[in-house]
């Protein structure tokens, strides 16, 4: 199709500004944002419409919804709520891990690939990435020992608060891994009841905890960065 | 209520300021797991999100369930705001806005059918008294660079912003065949940026 968003940065053609606009089908937008992950470039000329034609929306005259969206709302940040917060958090998932993985791949397939050819218990590997598609960090299992090391990209430094890492199986609530330093690798010796629940399609996140770690085993602070574990 | 009610004149800027400012705390706040702050900011900032998303959806009960969606997703992602980005009511409306739009775009067969039922509607949203007073300096100047448009030009950017419509249904709803559609547009996004780079 001539009109491929792909295309238009070449022929001047304001893809960012469509994009915000909104006048993109939905294979367009997909295809956008998956090239808006990767170019800050691209992110930037977003926020700039979003910035410049957001203001339209001081022309829609406000209408207040009804009181139970916000009871909704509520009941789904309750921290009792077994299966709240992270891991109702799937398009949240979904939208942080789609994009850069294969690069993080491509860095440590050189590394790792020596050690093993993949076989059943080949390493895994996890690009952790920030909203942005920016990578916060890359974490490698190697299921023969265990052992979890996960290493920070580019994590701004977090004052006053610790950061968890987080193991959700398909279908499981998060399993805490332990605290995570922004400022050096750090490896884990995965517990052996976890073991069984480390596999490819896993997610690792990284949430915002207090000092310690989350009180209640559940993630309780916003998720700054996840993704997917995928064989190597 | 909204972040830019208020009367006219310059307490409207110092209280949109100060608004502004608070929404900016409000977001610190639930970054750090604060559930008050987040009743704070969905109060002050719901209506306005729920109308930009009906405006979109048409559907009260659609909306309901994006304007969910939102608020637990500002919950999880607040501490990736970045006040040095975006205003907070420019990073609410875009999250709004992209959700409803996935939405709109994922129910494709209601939204055909939509098209057929509102093929002549394209509103000429002139912006109302409520807008004027509620102006800021922002929406001035786009105001004043979407008025050095083709005056049709400018209506097919303000309704595919207000009503998220694709090309193609743009077109439709102006009656215009859908390459000149997206020339239009392509064309006053770029006249646009000139005119507010100026």
């Amino acid at each position: 199709m001539s009109d491929e968003p792909t295309r238009d940065s070449d022929d001047n053609t304001p893809v960012a500004g469509e994009y915000v606009l909104g006048v993109l089908g939905a294979a367009e937008r997909r295809a956008f944002e998956a090239r808006m992950a990767r170019d800050p470039q691209l992110r930037a000329e977003v926020e700039y419409w979003e910035r410049r034609l957001g203001v339209l929306a001081s022309e829609v005259k406000p209408i207040d919804p009804p009181p139970r969206v916000w009871a909704n709302i509520e009941a789904a940040i309750a921290p009792s709520s077994g299966r709240g917060g992270l891991w109702q958090n799937l398009p949240f998932w979904r939208w942080a891990t789609a994009g850069a993985v294969a690069l993080a791949a491509a860095c440590l397939l050189a590394l790792l690939y020596v050690v093993r050819a993949p076989a059943p218990n080949s390493p895994l590997i996890a690009k952790l990435e920030a909203s942005g598609g920016q990578a916060s960090f890359v974490a490698t299992i190697d299921p023969r020992d265990a052992g979890l090391t996960i290493v920070p990209a580019s994590v701004a430094p977090v004052s006053e608060r610790a950061l968890e890492l987080w193991l959700i199986a398909p279908g499981e609530k998060p399993q805490s891994l332990g605290l995570i330093e922004a400022g050096r690798a750090v490896h884990i010796a995965l517990p052996a009841r976890l073991i069984g629940g480390i596999a490819a399609q896993a997610t690792l996140a990284v949430s915002l905890e207090p000092p310690g770690g989350s009180p209640t085993g559940q993630p309780t602070g916003p998720v700054i960065a996840s993704g997917k574990l995928t064989n190597l | 209520m909204y972040v830019m009610n208020g009367p006219a004149g310059s307490t409207v800027s110092i209280e949109h300021d100060a608004a502004r400012k608070q929404l900016v705390a409000a977001l610190a706040r639930i970054a750090g797991g604060d559930r008050d702050a987040l009743r704070l900011l969905y109060r002050d900032t719901s209506a306005k999100l729920f109308a930009v998303c009906l405006r979109i959806l048409h559907d009260e009960g659609e909306v309901e369930d994006v304007l969910q969606d939102v608020y637990t997703t500002v919950w999880r992602r607040a501490g990736t705001f970045d006040p040095g980005r975006a205003s907070a009511i420019t990073w609410l409306v875009a999250i709004a806005r992209n959700r409803s739009i996935d939405r709109l775009r994922s129910s494709a067969n209601a939204a055909r059918s939509r098209t057929l039922d509102e093929a002549a509607d394209v509103r000429d949203d002139a912006p109302s008294a409520l807008a004027q007073i509620e102006s800021s300096d922002e929406h001035r100047r786009l105001m004043d660079c979407l008025s050095e448009l083709e005056p049709r030009h400018a209506v097919a950017v303000r309704s595919a912003f207000l009503d998220g419509v694709t090309y193609e249904e743009l077109a439709q709803r102006m009656n215009l065949p859908l390459g000149t559609m997206k020339s239009w547009i392509r064309r006053s996004l770029l006249r646009l940026r000139e005119c507010l780079e100026r």
